[in-house]
């Protein structure tokens, strides 16, 4: 039973972990970083695993698991170094669409969305993954309404690092 | 003019391509690990906190200076033992209390509810501190009273010394053992708050944050 358990989350995990991969490049600075947080957000979702039921689809409830370790749970290693070090990693534009005014502008707003603060970031992070302003709302335990005011807020504060 | 972030948010989608992939012997691998989370350090701590009381009592001068018989002497050994069996007692709440909150904490809450369990189960925590502190202040109190009602202190500590004025003895013990406590009890709360300011600053300011949004 344990056995079957592990393999049916190991499973689901490696089909949907492109979730946690895009949480750990928002939250983390360096490759380690990135590791060492995607390890976090597995034990996590190891742990809770027992509790989903599947009366939400799974990459539904890893959202707020990923988020929750990010934000609340995880605590940034001090012997890891702060700066930023691996744009090559996420953020590669394949050459094909190469296109220099908007890749600079792409750029650019990637490093004003990491200059954000941890929960805007995850208003962001939601947002870029097509999430309506319910789901926000509710995964961040605010009000609609606030989780609109908030967006709106953080598209002009990136508006303003982009068009000084 | 498209939204820029609407313009980032179609970038964002064609952008999975090229984002690492683990293998499912790595991720098999990471469940077997050791969460290292806020979580975790503070059920550490906590526990540590709720020893540490009790494990001073292993330091040898501690002991001494909570003597039964120097209690006994003084005359509050009444006060002393009615005082550990309140910490006692407190401490099992405590406990208790403690238990209860920390197995609330749940990763599958939304944000705000999430941080605010975990608050909750460390002010529990806190508390208990706070009630520690207190008691160790009052233990020290109820010996510098004691010392200050006994009228043949210095014959009672058989300290007697001919070249000094045991009157001026006794006082200078009394304000040694005042001084004593409340540097003590300093000490004490100056470490645990820098521990758990440390441990949860970021805890902190996000949920803040996540409160101010609903201000």
């Amino acid at each position: 039973m344990n056995k079957e358990l592990e393999h049916q989350f190991v499973t689901e995990l490696e089909n949907n972990q492109n979730i946690v991969h895009k949480v750990c490049s928002l939250y983390a600075n360096n490759r380690d970083a990135h590791n060492d947080l995607f390890q976090e957000i597995t034990i996590q979702l190891w742990k809770a695993y027992p509790k989903f039921r599947g009366d939400s689809k799974f990459s539904t409830w890893m959202y707020r698991v990923a988020l929750n370790t990010a934000i609340t749970l995880y605590r940034k290693s001090k012997r890891r170094p702060a700066t930023y070090d691996y744009d090559s990693v996420v953020y590669k534009i394949s050459a094909e669409e190469y296109d220099p005014t908007q890749e600079q502008q792409l750029s650019l707003m990637y490093s004003a969305v990491r200059q954000l603060s941890d929960i805007d970031k995850a208003l962001v992070f939601l947002y870029l993954e097509d999430k309506n302003y319910s789901e926000i709302a509710e995964t961040l335990g605010i009000s609609e309404v606030n989780a609109r005011v908030k967006m709106n807020r953080i598209k002009t504060k990136l508006r303003t690092i982009l068009n000084p | 003019m498209l939204d820029e972030l609407d313009l980032l948010k179609k970038d964002w989608q064609k952008k999975e391509t090229n984002l690492p992939r683990l293998t499912y012997e790595e991720i098999y691998k990471m469940i077997w690990k050791k969460s290292s989370s806020v979580v975790r350090w503070i059920f550490y701590i906590s526990i540590i906190e709720f020893l540490l009381p009790h494990l001073l009592y292993l330091i040898p001068s501690f002991r001494n200076e909570m003597d039964y018989n120097f209690a006994k002497s003084l005359g509050i050994n009444n006060w002393i033992i009615a005082l550990t069996i309140i910490q006692y007692a407190v401490a099992i709440y405590f406990i208790f209390q403690f238990y209860r909150r920390y197995r609330e904490i749940s990763v599958l809450d939304d944000a705000k509810k999430l941080m605010k369990k975990i608050f909750r189960t460390r002010r529990t925590v806190k508390h208990y501190v706070l009630f520690c502190l207190a008691m160790v202040l009052l233990i020290f109190g109820v010996f510098i009273v004691g010392m200050a009602l006994d009228d043949n202190l210095v014959e009672t500590l058989n300290i007697k010394n001919q070249n000094v004025d045991p009157d001026q003895l006794k006082w200078l013990l009394i304000g040694v053992m005042t001084v004593a406590g409340i540097l003590f009890t300093g000490v004490l709360a100056g470490i645990y708050f820098l521990l758990y300011g440390l441990l949860t600053r970021k805890l902190s300011r996000n949920y803040i944050e996540l409160k101010r949004m609903e201000a």
